[in-house]
């Protein structure tokens, strides 16, 4: 969605600019993955329960598919903008191709406040939303996932619209959906355990005990709370978590010095992630202003929660304790706060590295799903931490020898590996 | 307090490296086996000149440890500790640990561990307790061996989950339970770590295994012959080391006398008190799926194939019946006996003085008697490989014990053994024995099933006893002996092998739970057919009878019986407490 100020495509595309001028990359090249490949909007009529008739609009954007086909997942949010929908798509074409998995970058949205709309309105806009891209999505050329909003049963709706439409059975068309209905053990804690074993190996490269080590963390959706979860089981201690309170429309961060426990939080947290405070207080939280995680005294962060969170204005606030900072959420930190962040010697696990445990995990239950035989959770975190760390270790191993910015190294991985597979197939 | 493993360093998703033959995955405790992998490969490395034998290479087998946080975290997450508090049946246990998962943080490192190893891997128990209290649960847990055979990483790592989750869940099999509960109060509730470690031998064909395998300790405790207790003893077997390890026919020797074969009838008796089996990890096609089987990837052969392997070569001689001798090696037909002889009468690998060496150099270095374990792999066209498996103390009572042969006579003596095995005393209250009349051998499967149920009820008591019994304990044929399994007897502190003239065979001296007796300081008694005084059944049948099924009887004695056996002179004898009693212990302090 929109940050005033701040256009997401135009950030996405001025990373891209960066990294191009590293790679040296040709005109041609650079045209082409500057810009999607493909991009739908589309209105989705919907009869309310009112009887009144509706139009959503609905977006697909297809970054780049010369790797694979193209994933990324489906956002229902109010503020839904196409550049928010192409930025991400872009991400999700690096981030697939920084942990090497044969898929392309997508990602769809629709406008629309699930918080005020009916199961039944829901399931219409999800049905309508494939209907109108039924033959532009599937297995074999754009798979759709879960994003801000959008659960496993909204996928179950889209699967269901697309194999009525194509009259057969496809459950490679969509990832995130609920195990046993063809989606994967092992998915839902995914990305927040992808994030948990990049902030290890990091640790591990800096030489920094993990039991040394304590975090604050900005959100307390799935993400966070795995990633809070995982850390704190490897010996971590996280001291601050930041949410947003849907009654208050303001964010909060929640400090406990001797340690947030994860499963405290979620029993007094409302459906959204949102903290109660009173609760909070009594079991002994400090409840402090939304930013205020961001100041904490603590060697790792982590920004679980939206895009363009860490800005210019707020990146100098960061303390100077802070050794790593692992982004959870696509997008949080801004050109400008980068550098700061390079400045103050702060290790950057990217985004499309740090959070990319999700895709890749839909990536298994896309595989899992085509062979219509499914793997232990055993299996799919193993095969989940051996991607990410040899991932992470790809990208720093290129960071130390090249001095490049982790970030600026993960782009170069990312970027080289679609800009070589556009070139194998003659694009360009 | 159990040592932790941060000592040993941190795996680095690579098995073989050859930089790191031992590391870690996980902290906390390592766990005996493992503490002593890391003692073996400590000795070697600062031992090396002492050690050198020409034509052998001696190492440590690469290994990596699951240490103690990982089986703490897989119970905690997955919320098996109230599954096992009810104590379920094994099978129970094992489906749970099956389908729980291991902790996230170090599958990537066990998955790159399978990947890297593409050969049989052993996964064994290291049991926390054993590294705290500094003594063998030998036997207790499982170890599951993998084949590593499979062509994709899937599959191995497959393998090596379901063989780690194994070994986890054997922590609170019953017969683990019964162990712990026999060994008294436990500093510590206990914790397993895995060891990972690669398996020494070769493949032939479907079946990869070592040449040999062995088990040698510096001291005996059954001399015969010329040999002395310090002099030590070692029992080799064909194939894996777990025909030595589950009490099978294996040879034993004495280094100082390898020469000198065990004291049987006639070289004939041979062919029935030497090995006929040996095990290999089966590396053929894939055996029905089985998570919960230890034997899953094994399989048990017979010499036949062992010899159309060519791995009789050293390990066998051949019968010759006209001449009713033993002619070492394998170049003429008859039935083969596997005696080792071209190894330790003809010397043509320099085993034994291998073992001699590292007998002393280990002896040197734990400043105490030892058991080592090892085993032999001759690849063709190079050195013969010793891997060097285990070492640990091993534990000799050091007590003065006098039993002298007036003693054995004495009307006094309930039991009274010329051939008792280990060293000390022991006072119990309680006896358990079949009774003579009511013995049938045909009848000792449920003999078994009943002592099971007087063993439970003693041991959940807190009552040591003695247990009578006739023929083998520990006999897996039922026709000679009781088939009685550790954990239906654990809480026996004296064991008597008894016969009867419809049941005489020969003793097994304690064979099949040596391990047991020895880490448990069991006292054996074997009491021959016509032996002195061998068993007062009269005094027994005055004592107060605490229960009784049809064959076996559990009676409380007046006063407590004092067990002693010499470890020296071999004699073992069993009589009631007297309050002039040269052990000059009072009842009221038993």
């Amino acid at each position: 969605m929109a940050i005033k100020g701040v256009n997401a495509f135009e950030m996405a595309q001025a990373q891209f600019d960066k990294v191009a001028a590293i790679l040296d990359l040709d005109p041609a090249t650079r045209e082409l993955l500057r810009w999607p490949l493909r991009e739908y909007s589309f209105a989705i009529p919907v009869r309310m329960d009112d009887g009144r008739v509706k139009i959503f609009r609905g977006f697909r954007v297809q970054h780049n598919d010369a790797r694979g086909p193209s994933k990324g997942g489906i956002r229902f949010h109010p503020q839904e903008t196409l550049d928010t929908v192409r930025a991400l798509a872009t991400w999700m074409t690096w981030k697939c191709a920084v942990v090497d998995i044969p898929l392309g970058g997508g990602k769809g949205g629709v406008i629309c406040d699930p918080h005020h709309l009916s199961q039944r309105e829901q399931e219409q806009i999800c049905r309508g939303w494939v209907r109108q891209l039924a033959r532009n999505v599937g297995p074999v050329a754009d798979v759709p996932a879960p994003d801000v909003m959008t659960s496993g049963q909204h996928m179950l709706w889209m699967l269901d619209e697309f194999e009525t439409i194509h009259g057969g059975h496809y459950p490679g068309f969509i990832t995130g959906k609920p195990v046993g209905m063809g989606g994967s053990e092992g998915r839902t804690e995914a990305t927040g355990y992808g994030v948990v074993f990049t902030i290890r190996e990091a640790l591990r490269e800096l030489g920094i005990d993990v039991a040394q080590t304590r975090a604050s963390v900005q959100g307390f959706g799935n993400v966070a709370q795995y990633a809070i979860r995982l850390y704190t089981q490897i010996g971590g201690k996280v001291t601050c978590v930041a949410c947003w309170d849907q009654t208050d429309q303001a964010a909060y961060s929640f400090r406990r010095e001797a340690g947030v426990d994860a499963d405290q939080l979620v029993s007094i947290s409302d459906r959204f992630g949102g903290i109660d405070k009173a609760k909070a207080k009594a079991l002994g939280y400090e409840v402090l202003p939304g930013d205020s995680w961001l100041e904490q005294p603590v060697e790792i962060l982590v920004p679980a929660a939206l895009e363009n969170q860490i800005r210019a204005d707020n990146a100098p606030r960061i303390h100077a304790k802070v050794k790593v900072l692992a982004e959870g959420a696509n997008g949080p930190t801004t050109p400008e706060a980068d550098t700061i962040l390079q400045e103050k010697g702060i290790f950057v696990i990217p985004d499309f590295l740090a959070n990319a445990g999700g895709v890749t995990c839909s990536y298994f239950e896309q595989v899992q799903s085509n062979m219509n035989f499914f793997w232990e959770k055993d299996e799919v975190l193993a095969r989940l931490d051996s991607k990410m760390t040899a991932a992470f270790h790809a990208v720093s191993e290129l960071a130390r020898k090249r001095k490049l910015f982790m970030r600026d190294a993960a782009y170069v991985i990312a970027i080289n590996r679609v800009a070589q597979a556009c070139r194998d197939r003659g694009w360009v | 307090m159990t040592a932790t493993g941060e000592d040993v360093p941190r795996f680095e998703r690579r098995l073989f490296d050859p930089a790191r033959r031992i590391s870690r995955i996980g902290t906390g405790s390592l766990g005996g086996k493992a503490r002593g992998l890391v003692a073996a490969a400590r000795i070697l490395h600062e031992r090396r000149a002492d050690l050198e034998v020409p034509g052998l290479s001696l190492d440590v087998p690469a290994l990596c440890v699951v240490a103690t946080s990982v089986f703490d975290a897989f119970l905690d997450r997955n919320g098996l500790r109230p599954v096992v508090a009810e104590e379920p049946s094994d099978e129970v246990i094992a489906l749970a640990f099956q389908r729980a998962t291991l902790p996230a943080e170090w599958l990537g490192d066990l998955r790159s561990l399978a990947d890297d190893a593409r050969l049989p891997l052993a996964c064994r128990s290291s049991s926390a307790l054993e590294d705290a209290l500094g003594r063998p649960f030998a036997g207790v847990y499982g170890t599951k061996m993998i084949p590593g055979n499979q062509p994709d990483i899937a599959g191995r790592f497959k393998g090596l989950v379901d063989a780690v989750k194994f070994v986890f869940a054997t922590t609170f099999f019953r017969e683990a339970r019964a162990y712990r509960r026999a060994a008294g109060e436990l500093p510590e509730p206990e914790k397993m770590a895995v060891v990972v470690q690669e398996v020494v031998g070769r493949r032939h064909g479907d079946r990869f295994y070592p040449d040999l395998s062995g088990v040698a300790r510096s001291y005996n405790f059954y001399p015969v012959g010329p040999a002395q207790p310090t002099e030590g003893v070692v029992d080799l077997a064909l194939g894996l080391g777990k025909t030595i390890v589950d009490g099978g026919l294996c040879w034993s020797f004495s280094p100082a006398h390898p020469k000198r074969p065990p004291p049987v009838g006639s070289v004939r008796d041979l062919l029935d008190v030497t090995q006929a089996q040996f095990w290999a990890v089966n590396v053929g096609p894939p055996p029905p799926y089985d998570p919960m089987a230890e034997t899953e990837h094994l399989v048990h052969r017979s010499l036949a194939e062992a010899e159309a392997d060519g791995t009789l070569r050293y390990a066998a001689s051949t019968y010759d019946a006209e001449s009713d001798r033993l002619v070492p090696g394998t170049g003429r037909a008859g039935p083969r006996v596997v005696d080792f002889a071209p190894i330790l009468s003809w010397q043509e690998l320099p085993l034994v003085p291998a073992l001699r060496k590292l007998l002393a150099v280990c002896e040197e270095e734990l400043a105490a008697p030892v058991e080592i374990e090892f085993a032999l792999s001759l690849p063709p066209g190079q050195p013969a490989r010793l891997g060097f498996l285990q070492v640990r103390p091993l534990l000799v009572s050091r007590e003065t014990v006098e039993v002298t042969a007036e003693d054995l006579l004495s009307p006094r003596a309930v039991v009274a053994s010329p051939l008792a095995m280990g060293n000390g005393r022991h006072e119990v209250g309680d006896v358990v024995y079949v009774e003579p009349a009511a013995f049938e051998a045909r009848l000792t499967p449920s003999i078994a099933a009943e002592i099971e149920r007087m063993n439970r009820a003693l041991v959940e008591a807190g009552r040591p006893y003695l247990l009578i019994g006739f023929g083998r304990w520990g006999s897996s044929d039922p026709w000679l002996g009781t088939p009685v399994r550790w954990d239906q007897i654990s809480g026996a502190r004296g064991i008597v092998e008894a016969t009867l003239p419809q049941m005489n065979p020969e003793p097994s001296q304690g064979s099949h739970f040596f391990h047991n007796l020895t880490s448990h300081s069991v006292l054996y008694f074997t009491v021959p057919l016509h032996a002195g005084r061998g068993v007062d059944w009269g005094w027994l049948e005055r004592q107060e009878v605490v229960a009784r099924t049809e064959h076996v009887r559990h009676v409380r004695t007046e006063t407590p019986l004092v067990l002693r056996v010499d470890g020296r002179s071999r004699r073992g004898v069993a009589r009631p407490l007297r309050g002039e009693d040269e052990e000059g212990v009072s009842p009221e302090s038993a």
